[in-house]
Formats: structure tokens, sequence, C-alpha cells
């Protein structure tokens, strides 16, 4: 569908709110994890639902088994943010997050719920942190957060989204990668916002766009 | 209780967001940076026993020296560096407080399961001046959702097992065959698949009767299954063919398997009323080939050695080669 594409401007204005959020949300979790945490500059696609089981390989390679966690947003904005670990992405939270013992599977869980968390608070944060004074007209933008659950354990990347089992026919996909110096940890963000959700951060976007 | 407040009172006199935090079924409170306590609501007071009057104003953990310090003050402490919400789940961490649950007689769990969240309270200045934790009842979803596993287990338990042995059954070994397949083939790992037999079972059914093949083939079964390691599968293919699938093994060390099992078998005959009988089996092994087109021809493979050994005089181990093939054409 034509008309779900950003156009240059709008991208380019994404593209820039993300690079910002991310840059906070790098220093805070670093500040939190007492890492240097190196985020890549993130890449921003819509995408009709259909090609972004074939976009979610793409970024995480074809012939590895993944993890994902899932945590929906509402308010100013809705959708669902998948938090995609590799196969070894996980292995050494544990010790990041300064856990001394070894970890059962329910505490290793749980670890990568925290974790998940803190990824998308502080990109969706620091996102919506930004775009809050181009809102006025529509009140405060706000995000309220349900609890992240695992999504999927160890499944090929793409059987992790199913088209067939969703209603939403586009999404806003957000591929940030966050690499902590000196570890084996790589982990995938992606946002999935329906249509009316869409529409509103492009007309947010146009006045990002417009206010310089 | 001190503050009560009644329908009668004329709604002018109500601070209704205080009226529904105080009263609403769920647990709220809110700690400072020093980690005290500033509000507590009534579902708190009363499931710890402590009112708000004696820990609103002091330290949370000083309050509840039973609480995972460490990491609950990092949880919180989190929320207000990152202003972001946080989350516990019953299924990883069952409780934040140990709460008695209000279901004493149906519960069969010890304490309130619970859900909480950590909500960032921003100040004018947009700083967080503290944090806002909310505990949801999650007790009956916990009980449902153990008893919905419970029943899940024992469905696919019985339907994944075999009646007679209690080892897997075909439809499963086959299940775990195509999936190991698949993985293998994805992966570029290697797999073995074990197929045997025991040798003239139809005779020790005619001697010994039914009854007495029917326990030959439950102890052979569970002896060779503890010879296995843990990530082997073992599944009665047929009436007295069995299928085993060991992951991560190529040929070589699969015969060596499949020699200790052969030899174990030999040695050790089936006791049954009083009667000793001796038992042997001949047993076929197929190694995975990235060429091999699908499960069903390793088991075609592993069927073709098997039968080789059985024509060449029982109770021994054959791997299958693909001049097996030209053999038994010729024979």
């Amino acid at each position: 569908m034509s008309a779900m594409q950003l156009t240059e401007d709008q991208r380019d204005a994404m593209q820039e709110i993300t690079n910002i959020a991310m840059g906070q949300a790098g220093s805070l979790l670093a500040e939190l994890l007492g890492n240097f945490v190196n985020l890549s500059v993130p890449r921003i696609k819509v995408l009709a639902l259909a090609e972004v089981a074939r976009a979610i390989r793409d970024m995480v390679g074809s012939d590895i088994d993944v993890t994902a966690v899932r945590q929906s947003f509402q308010g100013y904005l809705t959708g669902e943010a998948l938090v995609i670990y590799g196969q070894n992405g996980c292995t050494e939270l544990g010790d990041l997050m300064g856990y001394d013992e070894e970890l059962d599977r329910s505490e290793e869980t749980e670890l990568l719920l925290d974790v998940s968390n803190v990824l998308v608070g502080a990109c969706l944060g620091g996102i919506v942190d930004q775009i809050k004074n181009l809102t006025e007209a529509h009140g405060t933008a706000e995000l309220g957060f349900s609890a992240p659950s695992v999504m999927a354990e160890s499944v090929p990347a793409d059987a992790l989204i199913n088209p067939d089992k969703l209603s939403w026919t586009h999404a806003l996909l957000v591929e940030v990668n966050f690499t902590l110096e000196g570890r084996n940890f790589i982990s995938h963000l992606c946002m999935l916002m329906p249509e009316h959700s869409i529409e509103k951060m492009c007309s947010i976007l146009d006045r990002f766009v417009e206010s310089y | 209780m001190n503050g009560h407040i009644t329908l009668n009172d004329s709604p002018q006199d109500i601070n209704l967001p205080d009226f529904i935090v105080k009263w609403v079924d769920v647990g709220i409170f809110v700690v400072n940076k020093k980690m005290e306590v500033t509000l507590w609501n009534n579902f708190m007071c009363n499931h710890s026993g402590l009112g708000a009057d004696a820990i609103v104003g002091k330290n949370l953990f000083e309050c509840f020296p039973e609480l995972p310090k460490a990491w609950l003050s990092k949880k919180i402490l989190g929320v207000f560096l990152l202003k972001n919400f946080a989350f516990t789940s019953w299924e990883q961490r069952p409780y934040l407080f140990r709460f008695p649950h209000n279901r004493p007689i149906t519960g069969g769990v010890d304490h309130m399961y619970q859900n909480c969240t950590f909500m960032p309270v921003k100040g004018a200045a947009g700083e967080v001046d503290s944090v806002c934790i909310t505990l949801f009842d999650a007790t009956d979803i916990g009980i449902s959702q153990t008893a919905l596993k419970k029943a899940m287990k024992s469905l696919s338990d019985s339907s994944n097992r075999d009646g007679l042995t209690g080892i897997y059954n075909r439809r499963y070994l086959e299940l775990r065959l195509s999936a190991e397949f698949d993985r293998c083939r994805r992966y570029r790992d290697q797999f073995s698949f074990v197929l045997f037999d025991l040798d003239h079972f139809k005779r020790i059914n005619d001697t010994y009767g039914h009854l007495a093949g029917d326990e030959v083939l439950r102890v052979v079964s569970s002896h060779i299954n503890s010879l296995l390691r843990s990530v082997d599968v073992m599944g009665r293919y047929g009436g007295e063919e069995f299928g085993i699938i060991l992951p991560a093994t190529p040929m070589q060390s699969a015969l060596i398997l499949a020699e200790r099992i052969r030899l174990a078998i030999e040695q050790a005959p089936v006791a049954y009323k009083g009667i000793s009988i001796p038992v042997t089996v001949s047993i076929g092994i197929a190694e995975f080939e990235p060429d091999v087109p699908n499960y069903e021809h390793l088991i075609g493979c592993s069927d073709r050695a098997l039968y080789h050994g059985k024509e060449n005089g029982r109770n021994q181990v054959t791997c299958y080669t693909p001049e097996l093939e030209s053999k038994t054409a010729s024979s």
C-alpha cells in the first residue's frame, strides 16, 4: 500500500528522533550496567506485514534460532515492541546484570524480561520525550507499558512472526542493534505499530520537519 | 477502620482518587529514593498486618527484612534512573511480599502469587521523585495455570507414550526424528538413527505365552532405555521393533553404543515366573547425511541394515552403507 510509505523527510525526521532516543538510552544503559554500550544507527522501515517476517530474518540471520520478548505500549502511540536475541544473545546476561550465582531457568527468564523492558522503555521513552513538544494540540504525549512476556524461545527466525495470525496490515520497523563492549550480547529491537498509530506518527514527523 | 468512607458522605467531602487508592483491591505503595515508604494503601495494610501509620516514613527494608533487598533495591533504583516502568511476574518470581492468600481452603499454594508494576512518579521538572508499586493478586491465575500445565503434560504424556512399555510411541518417535532431521540439515549437524528388533520374538510368544512376551518387551525396552543418554530418544516402532535417535552422534560412536546394547541384552535373560528367557537383538544403524532426502529414507536405511543382520544370523549390529543395497539386491 503506497499510502503507508514514509516520505523522505519523514524518514529523516524519524531517523533523527530515534538516533537521539537511542543515544540517551545508550548512556542510561551504560550507567545501569556499568559497561559501555554500542548502539547501531537505527534503520527505519514501514513494512507490509507479510514483509516483516523476512525483514526480521534478514536482520537476525536465517540460520540461527532466536528468542523474543514482546511488550505492548499504549497511550499516545499504540503498538508492540519486540526484542529479539540470537541464540547466544542471552548467555552473558546474568553476569552483565550483576547476578553472581548460576541462574536457574526462571531467573534467566526474569532477567531476559528485565533487560527487554529496559531496552524498550529507554527507546520509546526517548522518542516520546522528543515528540512531546510537538503534540500540545493532542494533550500530553505519554506512554503506558504492560508487562513484557516471552513470545518465543529458540525458534527459527522466520517462524517468529506469522502474518496469518495478526490482524495488522503494516508495521513500523525500527531496527536497533545493541552491542556491549567486550561482551557477547547482541539484540534487535523492533516496534510494530498499527496503521492509525503510524499515521499519527507521520503527522508528528511533519511537524518535526516544519519546526526546523 | 480509621478514615472509612461511606456512601453517605456527600461527594464534595470525598477526594475520589484518594478513596480509590485506599480501597481498590490492588496493593499500592510508594517509596522515595531513600527507600522510605510514603504511601501504603489498605490492601497492603490488610495483607501485611502493618498499618500505614506503622510504616509510612520508615525504610521499606527495615520494616520487611525478608524482602530480597539486593535485587529489589536494584530494581527500584533502575526505575529512578531510567524513568521507566518495570515489572515482575508470578511466573518467574511468585511473590514480592510473603502474604497469605485469600483461598485458605481451595488454594493448594502457600502464598499469594503477585504481579507487580513499578511506575516512575515524575515531578513537575520531569525528575522521578518516587516509585509507585502496584501489586496484583495473581493467585487465581497461578492456580489455574498450574493445573492447566499439569493437565497438558499428562495429556501429552499419554498421547506420546506406548501403553505396554511406557517408552515413546511410534508417532512421537517419528515427530522427534523429523525435527532432528530438519535441525541437522539446518545447522549441518550430525546424528544417527538406530533400529533394533528382538530376535525370534514369535518363538518366545509361542513357547512361553503372550504374557511372557509382553514382559520381555517391557524389561528389554526399559533395560535399553537405561543405557542411553538423556538426550537420546527411544520409542517403540512396531510390535517388537524399536527406534533410537542419537543426537550429535556419528556412526562410529553409535556402533559402540549399539554393541554395548546388544551385549547387555544377550547377557541378561528376562526372568518371568521363575523361568529365565534368553533374548537377543539385531540392530541396524544409519547415519544422517545431508543428501538423504527425508527422515523416512533414513528409517529405510536402518531397516535395510537390520534386515541384513537378520539374514546374517541375528544377534549382531550392522551399519548401513550403500554397498548393502547391492548385496541385498544380488542375494
